[in-house]
């Protein structure tokens, strides 16, 4: 895993005319698949030169959520459903009607036994990736914001060892939950994250929109954006909190020195080296934290928001897609 | 409470007759102005203006403040690249289908009219806002009267008790771009502006004067005008009276805009935010005879993020203007109540990095409910992607002329400014005649 941050270089960069959503790859190669904003899938080796591109056609929304599973990949979407679909057919197998509302994203645990989701309806549920069956449904989050608008559940993740869950909400309030269970194991809560403005505007922006564990599930990376003067635009800056959660206890606060926006996406390297975080708000932003040193290793402007990214078996190379563009980074040491 | 009476003026066989007598009366009387002072008009002739006046027609302009999209509203583009994230819902007017985030709307849309094909060629908050408020420009050597203004000195009465023209704007952002303004009609037709309560301030009988002493001193007040008067032909003379008696009005309507005097269950079905809660006191003042209240819920300015501020901003018009419709048409209210969704533009149909809408005046919509209109019609349309009029093209100046139109005032009548005639849209506007009942 030799990686270096400062190293942090374009390699790839294809401009689309769609948003991109999502991104998942398959392990040890270039192929990539992104959710686009006209409800298709697209797949695609994104290291060829001219890649030839195939089409998953099943949803009729946003695809915000996708993840590999042994031969299959599940895709999530505003359109409410969860499909899965044949790796090698691009045919779907199964499609299920999730949600009741908007699901915002999608994760599978590190055995590849369930996938989690989480939706505007403000809740989690969990499923079994193989049957399509729900094994558990959470619900801790209010459905209405304090000011009476409808609130918003943006984000989840499962911890490396599979036995915890957080999930996010729009008004900067974290449940952690033990996954085997669905038991409720701690709250956290991140004000800041979330925007009301009761005076010029009398709406809101922001909330929690990435989460991660670290590699010992000890911490907890909580993303989103900083307090907004002008809700008009996303003009706070980017802003990432780490707690010892089962301490209930904020160890860290980055509150962004150069980029604006959200941070939509959070992954640790697993011997935490680095907290990689990506965003944007009109521009985009990559950037590197050391949580051991409480500081900023690399941030770059990207060359669009950044809405989902992951990253390699040897964490030196960074697959983002985002609003017109899939761009790759390469950090190699 | 509202009473069940049948409007006369709309689309009953009596409302023709009266309609028809008006607008001839009122071209006869245009023809004879010009000779007076500025006020001179059709309605100055008592029978006529009160002929209008008896019909109390009332309208409740919702303000979306900072420019409401009309993909996530009335113009829904699913499944376009510029169609965002929102679905298209059937209506229950067959054909008619309106974003997914109005869903009680999509089920009384029988009161109301769309208009899609607005191009007001303008993105700019503060000249859009006064705009979509006098219905044209601002000359340099005159000020118009907005719409308040105009409905105000239209459908008020001069001996109402209730103020004519009431105006909330509580957020502060882009407040200064939606103030009444009067105009060449006076200050007489400004309107009561609240901006931080929903109660007017200093309307309240002050404490250390008792409610005997207040009457007393009110009575003594008219008698003593009334014998300063028996020696004086003077206007102002009247004028001073009629301020009096205004004033003494308004304190008594200050009950008015105190919504706990509803019972609680209809304060719940407005719910709980200002929006809602003002539009309940909009209704309780046009109920007691205020002709024209605008509220304005602000700030749809979605650079970033459009799609969350829809949810939250969309979702409240929903339940507030389909709670009010519903509300007006349970109290036979609301064949003579006009309600209006306008703005100073839409937003774009393309969609920026920040999932944001930016401003766009080129292809948008309006709505019109309830007196005078064809529920349920649709006016002009746009492109497949939302970025221009494809077909019924019209302005400001039109959406006015509608407005008037269903009303029951022509839209053509002249005010007349010394000898300048002033008509009340620009000449050769017309209205959407296929939007009125």
């Amino acid at each position: 895993m030799s990686s270096d941050p400062k190293n942090l270089k374009i390699s790839k960069q294809i401009n689309r005319s769609d948003i991109l959503m999502s991104i998942a790859r398959l392990p040890d190669s270039n192929r990539v698949f992104v959710g686009s904003s006209d409800g298709k899938i697209y797949d695609l080796d994104v290291m060829v030169e001219k890649p030839e591109v195939r089409e998953l056609v099943g949803h009729d929304s946003y695809v915000t959520g996708l993840a590999h599973v042994d031969k299959a990949l599940i895709s999530a979407s505003y359109d409410r459903k969860l499909i899965w679909w044949d790796h090698e057919t691009g045919k779907p197998i199964r499609s299920i009607d999730a949600h009741q509302r908007w699901i915002r994203k999608l994760v599978v645990t590190p055995d590849q036994q369930l996938a989690v989701t989480v939706a505007d309806d403000m809740v989690c549920r969990i499923w079994d990736t193989k049957t399509g069956q729900q094994v558990r449904e959470l619900r801790g989050h209010q459905e209405k914001t304090p000011h009476h608008f409808p609130s918003m559940l943006y984000a989840c993740t499962v911890s490396p060892d599979g036995k915890y869950l957080a999930t996010g909400d729009r008004v900067g309030h974290v449940v952690i939950w033990e996954l085997a269970t669905g038991k409720e194991l701690a709250t956290l809560e991140t004000p800041i994250m979330y925007t009301w403005d009761p005076k010029a505007r009398i709406h809101s922006i922001g909330g929690i929109r990435s989460l991660a564990f670290s590699s010992d599930s000890s911490r907890l990376a909580v993303g989103g954006t900083g307090k907004i003067n002008n809700i008009d635009h996303l003009e706070a800056l980017s802003r990432v909190e780490v707690f010892a959660w089962q301490k209930q206890e904020r160890t860290h606060e980055f509150k962004g020195s150069e980029h604006k926006g959200l941070v939509e996406h959070l992954v640790f390297h697993p011997e935490n080296h680095w907290l990689l975080a990506a965003g944007g708000d009109h521009n985009g932003f990559i950037k590197f934290l050391d949580l051991e040193k409480s500081n900023v290793i690399k941030q770059q402007k990207a060359p669009m928001h950044v809405h989902d990214f992951t990253v390699n078996e040897t964490f030196d190379t960074v697959y983002a897609a985002g609003h017109g563009k899939l761009v790759v980074w390469g950090m190699q040491a | 409470m509202g009473t069940k009476e049948s409007n006369n003026f709309c689309g009953s066989a009596e409302h023709s007759i009266d309609r028809r007598t008006f607008l001839g009366s009122a071209m006869q009387g245009g023809a004879a102005l010009g000779a007076g002072a500025w006020g001179l008009n059709a309605l100055r002739q008592p029978a006529l203006a009160e002929a209008l006046k008896r019909q109390e027609k009332r309208v409740i302009l919702l303000w979306l403040a900072g420019g409401a999209s009309q993909l996530e509203t009335w113009d829904p583009k699913p499944g376009r690249p510029t169609g965002g994230p929102y679905r298209a819902i059937q209506t229950t007017v067959p054909g008619l289908q309106i974003s997914e985030l109005m869903p009680k709307m999509a089920g009384r849309m029988k009161d109301t009219a769309i208009i899609r094909s607005l191009n007001t060629k303008d993105g700019s908050h503060g000249t859009g806002a006064r705009l979509m408020h006098l219905g044209r420009r601002d000359e340099p050597n005159l000020k118009y009267p907005d719409m308040g203004a105009v409905l105000a000195r239209e459908l008020g009465r001069a001996d109402s008790p209730v103020p004519d023209y009431v105006s909330f704007y509580t957020a502060t952002e882009g407040r200064g771009n939606a103030v009444g303004q009067s105009g060449f009609l006076g200050a007489r037709y400004a309107p009561m502006s609240l901006t931080t309560e929903n109660k007017p301030a200093f309307l309240s009988r002050q404490e250390s004067i008792s409610v005997s002493d207040h009457q007393q001193r009110a009575e003594l007040q008219a008698l003593l005008s009334e014998r300063f008067a028996r020696k004086r032909k003077l206007p102002a003379v009247g004028s001073h009276q009629e301020a009096y008696a205004r004033v003494r009005g308004l304190m008594s309507s200050e009950t008015l805009f105190d919504i706990s005097q509803e019972p609680q269950k209809i304060q719940d079905r407005y719910g709980p935010t200002l929006f809602g809660q003002q539009a309940l006191v909009a209704r309780r003042l046009i109920e007691a005879g205020t002709p024209f209240v605008k509220v304005s819920r602000a700030w749809w300015d979605s650079h970033g993020q459009n799609f969350e501020t829809h949810l939250e901003l969309v979702t409240e018009l929903d339940h507030v203007m389909s709670t009010l419709l519903d509300d007006l048409e349970d109290r036979g209210l609301l064949e003579n109540t006009l309600v209006l969704t306008l703005a100073e533009f839409g937003r774009t149909p393309k969609i920026n990095g920040s999932l944001g809408r930016d401003h766009f005046g080129s292809a948008w919509s309006v709505s019109l409910s309830g007196c005078g209109i064809k529920g349920g019609s649709v006016y002009g349309k746009t492109d497949q992607d939302g970025q221009t009029v494809a077909d019924g093209e019209v302005g400001a100046g039109e959406v006015f002329a509608t407005i008037y139109q269903a009303l029951g005032i022509d839209h053509q009548k002249d005010y007349h400014l010394g000898a300048r005639p002033i008509p009340l849209t620009d000449p050769g506007i017309e209205p959407v005649k296929e939007v009125l009942a």
